[in-house]
């Protein structure tokens, strides 16, 4: 018999969504403290070049110039990283991109601040600079940092791809290259600070990880950790971006000098010059088919640039090498996938942390085999694709909740009606038509390494119910649904449920809002918590009520005896009893997914405790006489376990195909050129298509109420899909993202389309 | 040498105001810094978002693109002038219902754009609207929900009106 | 250090003395949405803003004497929504609905796109279609010159500093055919990498008989094409004519900008939008 719920899985009202339509929420540029100071950074104009001398006297000149900082100010450990720490806050004796501060101005107002940015004098030795990063892994490549431009390697090795190679039917070796990619969040990396009462310095800011920033903070100023407090401002969007320190260390370094509030807010230029973006990557791959299309080895060679810090490349580089293979069982692969520096504007972590770029490669590799094959491309990936019961390429042995069939099965009446009617139905002479596959998988949480949340659950007295948790909201919901999963335990309504979100004043640490982790991860953790509030309260029950703890459960505020529900207890009276007692209300709710690290040489290991599966269609509509293409429509069936705000779920795959076509038709971010938005091009909802989203449930047993997660897997199958979609329309594949205007005219061009056609 | 000062003058959500701005500051800088009417967003300042949306006699515009100087006598209505003392605005009732609010950085944007066009057309066709918030970018929502309430809102009126 | 005035003149001879009063130090601000990009850049750096958008002598769409007039402070949104125009020169209102955004059509003018001369002005290539005068008011008073004058060069002016556009003035026409279609690097919210604007009338026996032909976004000043207009008329369109049309206004443009990256793309493209856009008047 299925379940039953009364909270989970309904689209309840989200969290402060009425404070959003009304302009009364406030956004960390919108907090204003009285007399706040403005900050500004003097960046590097140099991509490698070493500091000969600073000299700020002209900027303290500047009238309404409070003070200049440097390096030498930072009293803590100047070096950031989540990952790894190789990341000056200012720059010490170098700087390795353009984006690098080199001093960090105060000011009264934001001219001021800009004229005494503007006045910092720094003189530069000039470096030689590298920017390709398979350039930078030759031998007498400039070193971008001491220990080498080789910032990671991971490989996943599994059986004898060159014994499977020989013995193979069919063969395709192909490089495919992405993108460097904004996220553009459309909220500006922002955040104001004052010193409190205490003499804690509490900073407000845009970000994905409060705690994460606390820490970090705490190391850059040398402070105890109760002297600093992050709070999380509403976040406008992050899509990995917010997850790296932007204004957070820059504000805690004034407060620390000053003591007087300041703010920070980037302008658009700032956060395109300053903040981490998508890493591009070149990709060759070589696979192998036996004649019946089942893929039989896949070997790829990668590497990803990661410009002049690592951020979170580590885990792209890991990440993407685990999902090399996409969401299919093939026995024999070898994958090694390299995380360079150069000196380009660093990279870190955006929606899919390497595994979109790995889809581009691995769906395009299934169209190539299902036409080498003639096989039908749905066809292909349903021989291939990954069922319970099977074992991945490190080793894993996929035991439950694995969807990716039901995602096809769910796209194939689409697929066959779009064929039939759409495909073959009259259109302009020079517009060609294609429908395009793409399929993918997604480990939610970290690859291989701990990543647990935590929460507190609190019942008062009076039987109201708190929730204390890490987790940032920056927009996808996870509030909301942690509300549910509470109220869903304890028998009460999602709006019940009291939410104290962010703050490392009182909430404890639920890791990134990353890796589509919060619903699984800390949604477990916070349903820890609850439960935990459950059984001191059933246990209270059992003793009112007079019948056993398996005979109980909540409804509507009360503990009632299941068959009798009329014989019951106000949760109220029981928290009451407790707390009367000297008993505890309060709950402390841990998780941490079951991982075993990967072994360093053949990435043996199980990386995640839990995949999404998904996949898309794309019907796209090509100009072969301009390149321009349209998509028309998307269907995207997701394997989201369990989707326990379906309007939430929508929504992430609504916006997952938007930032798909991005990725897919238009958007490149190239460092030193593309300054604002007018150079950036992200989609209007003139180019994004229809969506069908279709939600599969195939119930995760470790998940909160069997949900995985949808976040990032909502973007991952949607460019590969449009590719696959341009190719079939033109009989001509693109390799190369994104594929603008100049890519599929040159296409058009090759495959003889560009002509006649009477 | 300072920034020379304008006096303007105008109405703003239904109230008066007047007051001396600088000459360079743009409409989003005196509503967002002057009057404290932080609804309306900043997140391009070069007219590429429409986060900074605002109705002005009437007809949508980007307050970044705007010269405070220019709202001299202007009718000017921004999101905290959407609701009245009756309740939400209608649109804003079917965003929150819609879920057309992800991060809510856009919306006042959106809110905005589409309010100007419902009080343009009884009727809007799809392609209206869509063409209506085209200059609103949204990261989160890829549109659909966003559309689907502005559609919830107009027809909602429309079912009103001919009851 | 920087000192901006903001100045709003009551009539354009306020706004003409004013603007020859301050010289260069003057930047001419209609509906701002070049000016006000071009002040956050630091493109421009003027002491004072003349402030012209609401001078009611630059407003308005009408004929006069055979002529179409419309000033220099109709809006894009004014353009779109004219009936007159959708008469006399549909490709310029056509020009006007993938411009920018609504919020930028609503304040951004006709004049300012004129004037900023930046090749990629949407609303040139159908000015230049309809053969247009631009009416400029100066401290020497009035002079009417083509509109294909008004740029030496990308986003340079042969106006004054002390000349303003009060108007534009088209030789009205009913074509049979009349078109304006840019690309761009996405469906709205984009720049033109390349547009152009027709009008065509064919004779009885279907051959084109007059046509009007502009190149937007590829040369560096705006072009009538007109060795592919006289390579068109006279001629009976078919495909196989539209791609040679197409051909030669490639060849015309590289003639004129040389082999530039970006003629990679244009190439082909200026040749297929070419035959996209002519292709319903085939037959
Ligand atoms: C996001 C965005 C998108 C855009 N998209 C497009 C697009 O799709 N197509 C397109 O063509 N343009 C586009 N533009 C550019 C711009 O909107 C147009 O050029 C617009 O028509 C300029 O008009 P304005 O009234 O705003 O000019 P302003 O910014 O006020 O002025 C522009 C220039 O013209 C001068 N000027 C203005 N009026 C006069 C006059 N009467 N006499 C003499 N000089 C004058 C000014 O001094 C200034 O140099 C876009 C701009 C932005 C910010
Ligand atoms: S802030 Fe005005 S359009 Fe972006
Ligand atoms: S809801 Fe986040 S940008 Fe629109």
């Amino acid at each position: 018999m299925e379940q039953q719920f009364r909270v989970v899985g309904n689209s309840v009202p989200r969290s402060c969504s009425k404070a959003k339509v009304t302009g009364e929420i406030k956004f960390a540029a919108d907090i204003k403290l009285d007399n706040s100071l403005v900050l500004k950074t003097k960046r590097s104009d140099q991509p490698h070049a070493l500091i000969r001398s600073i000299n700020v006297e002209k900027a303290l000149a500047v009238e309404g110039v409070r003070s200049v900082f440097t390096a030498r100010d930072i009293p803590g450990k100047n070096l950031l990283g989540i990952i790894n720490k190789d990341q000056p806050l200012l720059a010490e004796d170098r700087v390795r991109s353009l984006a690098d501060a080199v001093a960090l101005v105060v000011a009264d107002t934001e001219e001021a601040a800009e004229r005494g940015a503007a006045a910092v004098e720094v003189e530069y030795q000039e470096l030689e600079a590298v920017f390709d990063p398979v350039e930078a892994l030759k031998e007498g490549a400039v070193q971008v940092h001491e220990k080498g431009n080789l910032l990671s390697c991971r490989k996943v090795v599994k059986g004898d791809v060159e014994a499977a190679f020989t013995s193979a039917y069919s063969v395709i070796e192909k490089e495919y290259t992405t993108s460097s990619i904004e996220h553009n969040y459309i909220e500006p990396d922002a955040g104001a600070g004052y010193v409190d009462e205490n003499g804690c310095l509490v900073i407000y800011a845009s970000t994905q990880n409060p705690h994460y920033d606390h820490k970090e903070v705490v190391g850059l100023l040398g402070v105890a950790d109760d002297e600093v407090r992050i709070i999380q401002a509403t976040t406008g969007g992050g899509f990995g971006s917010k997850l790296d320190l932007n204004v957070q260390g820059f504000i805690g370094l004034a407060l620390y000098h000053l003591k007087c509030p300041v703010r920070y807010v980037y302008s658009r230029e700032e956060a395109y010059l300053a903040t981490a973006k998508r890493h591009p990557f070149v990709i060759r791959v070589k696979t192998a088919t036996d004649k019946d299309g089942r893929f039989i080895a896949l070997q790829m060679r990668a590497v990803c640039n990661t410009g002049a810090y690592g951020s979170y490349g580590m885990a792209v580089a890991s990440r993407s090498a685990v999902h090399a293979t996409g969401p299919y069982a093939i026995e024999n692969v070898d994958v090694d996938v390299k995380c360079v520096y150069t000196n380009q504007t660093f990279c870190g972590a955006m929606r899919g942390f390497g595994a979109p770029q790995m889809a581009l490669a691995h769906e395009s590799q299934m169209d190539l085999h299902a036409q080498a094959l003639g096989l039908d491309p749905l066809a292909i990936r349903r021989i291939n694709g990954l069922r319970a019961g099977q074992t991945s390429a490190t080793g894993q042995l996929l035991t439950a909740s694995v969807g990716f069939q039901d995602c096809l099965d769910a796209v194939a009446p689409y697929y066959e009606d779009a064929k039939e009617n759409w495909l073959s139905a009259p259109t302009d002479p020079f517009k060609r038509r294609g429908i395009g596959i793409g399929g993918m998988w997604y480990g939610i949480g970290n690859t291989g390494v701990q990543n647990p949340s935590t929460a507190r659950v609190e019942m008062s007295p009076e039987g109201k119910v708190t929730v204390f948790t890490g987790c940032a909201d920056i927009g996808q919901g996870s509030t909301t649904i942690l509300a549910q999963i509470t109220a869903e335990v304890l028998g009460l309504g999602h709006d019940d449920i009291t939410m104290v979100v962010g703050d490392t004043g009182c909430t404890t640490n639920a890791g990134a809002t990353s890796a589509s982790r919060q619903t699984y991860i800390s949604g477990n953790a916070v349903k820890d918590g609850a439960e935990k509030l459950a059984n001191v309260l059933l246990t209270e029950a059992v003793d009112r009520l007079r019948a056993p703890k398996n005979s109980l459960h909540f409804v509507d505020g009360h503990v009632a005896v299941s068959i009798a529900p009329e014989i019951r207890v106000s949760v109220a009276k029981l928290a009451k009893r407790i707390h009367d007692k000297g008993g505890t209300l309060s709950w402390q709710g841990f998780f941490d997914p079951e991982t075993v690290p990967l072994d360093p040489e053949t990435g043996e290991g199980v990386p995640y405790a839990t995949y999404a599966y998904a996949c898309h269609m794309a019907q796209v509509e090509v100009d072969v006489l301009t390149g321009e293409v349209d998509v028309k429509r998307i269907v995207a069936a997701h394997d989201v376990g369990h989707a326990l705000h379906p309007g939430n779920v929508v929504g992430q795959i609504c916006g997952g195909v938007a930032m798909g076509v991005g990725f897919a038709l238009m958007e490149e971010f190239e460092p030193g050129k593309t300054e604002s938005m007018k150079d950036y091009h992200v989609p209007t909802v003139s180019d994004v298509p229809e969506v069908v989203p279709i939600i599969i449930e195939s119930p995760e047993p470790s998940g909160p109420f069997g949900a995985k997660g949808v976040g990032e897997p909502a973007l991952i199958p949607t460019a590969p899909a449009i590719i696959n979609g341009i190719s079939s329309a033109l009989n001509k594949r693109i390799y190369d993202l994104p594929a603008n205007l100049e890519r599929v005219i040159e296409a058009s061009i090759q495959a003889g389309h560009f002509r006649v056609q009477e | 040498m300072d920034k020379e000062s304008v006096r303007i003058e105008f109405t703003v959500n239904n109230k008066e105001v007047a007051l001396d701005i600088p000459a360079d500051a743009t409409a989003l800088h005196v509503l967002r810094e002057m009057l404290s009417l932080t609804g309306t967003k900043e997140g391009c300042g070069i007219g590429e978002c429409g986060a900074c949306t605002i109705v002005v006699d009437g007809k949508a515009v980007n307050s970044c693109l705007m010269l405070g100087a220019q709202l001299d006598g202007r009718m000017v209505t921004t999101v905290e002038g959407l609701a009245t003392e009756s309740g939400l605005h209608p649109l804003q009732e079917k965003f929150m219902e819609g879920h057309a609010v992800q991060c809510g950085f856009c919306t006042p944007g959106l809110l905005m754009s589409s309010h100007a066009l419902l009080e343009e057309k009884e009727n809007p066709t799809r392609a209206e609207i869509e063409k209506a918030i085209a200059g609103n970018i949204c990261r989160c929502t890829g549109y659909q929900q966003v559309i689907t309430s502005i559609e919830t809102a107009v027809s909602e009126r429309l079912d009103g009106e001919n009851r | 250090m920087s000192k901006i005035a903001y100045i709003k003149p009551d009539s354009v001879g306020d706004a003409i003395e004013i603007l020859a009063d301050k010289g260069s130090s003057a930047a001419i601000i209609a509906g701002g949405t070049d000016v006000m990009v071009d002040l956050r850049s630091g493109e421009i750096t003027p002491e004072y803003l003349v402030d012209i958008s609401r001078l009611e002598e630059l407003k308005g769409i009408r004929m006069e004497n055979d002529e179409l007039v419309i000033g220099a402070g109709v809006t894009l949104s004014e353009i779109y929504n004219s009936d007159l125009l959708a008469e006399y020169a549909p490709a310029l209102k056509k020009s006007a609905y993938n411009f920018a955004s609504a919020q930028i059509r609503n304040i951004a003018t006709i004049g300012g796109n004129v004037a900023h001369c930046s090749p990629c002005g949407d609303t040139i290539p159908p000015l230049v279609i309809h053969e247009a005068e631009v009416l400029l008011s100066g401290k020497d008073g009035q002079k009417r010159i083509p509109i294909e004058q008004v740029a030496t060069g990308p986003y340079r002016s042969f106006l004054e500093p002390h000349e303003l556009i009060t108007a534009f003035v088209l030789k009205p026409r009913k074509a049979a055919f009349a078109d304006f279609k840019k690309i761009g690097r996405r469906k709205d919210l984009a720049i033109s990498r390349l547009s152009m604007a027709v009008m065509i009338d064919k004779s009885d026996d279907g051959t084109i008989s007059f046509m009007r032909f502009s190149l937007g976004a590829c040369t560096p000043t705006p072009h009538r094409m007109i060795p592919v207009e006289e390579f068109m008329v006279g001629k009976k369109p078919t495909e196989k004519l539209l791609f040679e049309g197409g051909r030669l206004l490639a060849e015309s443009m590289i003639e004129i900008t040389g082999r530039r990256p970006s003629i990679i793309y244009k190439e082909p493209a200026v040749q297929g939008l070419f035959v996209r856009m002519l292709h319903p008047v085939v037959n």
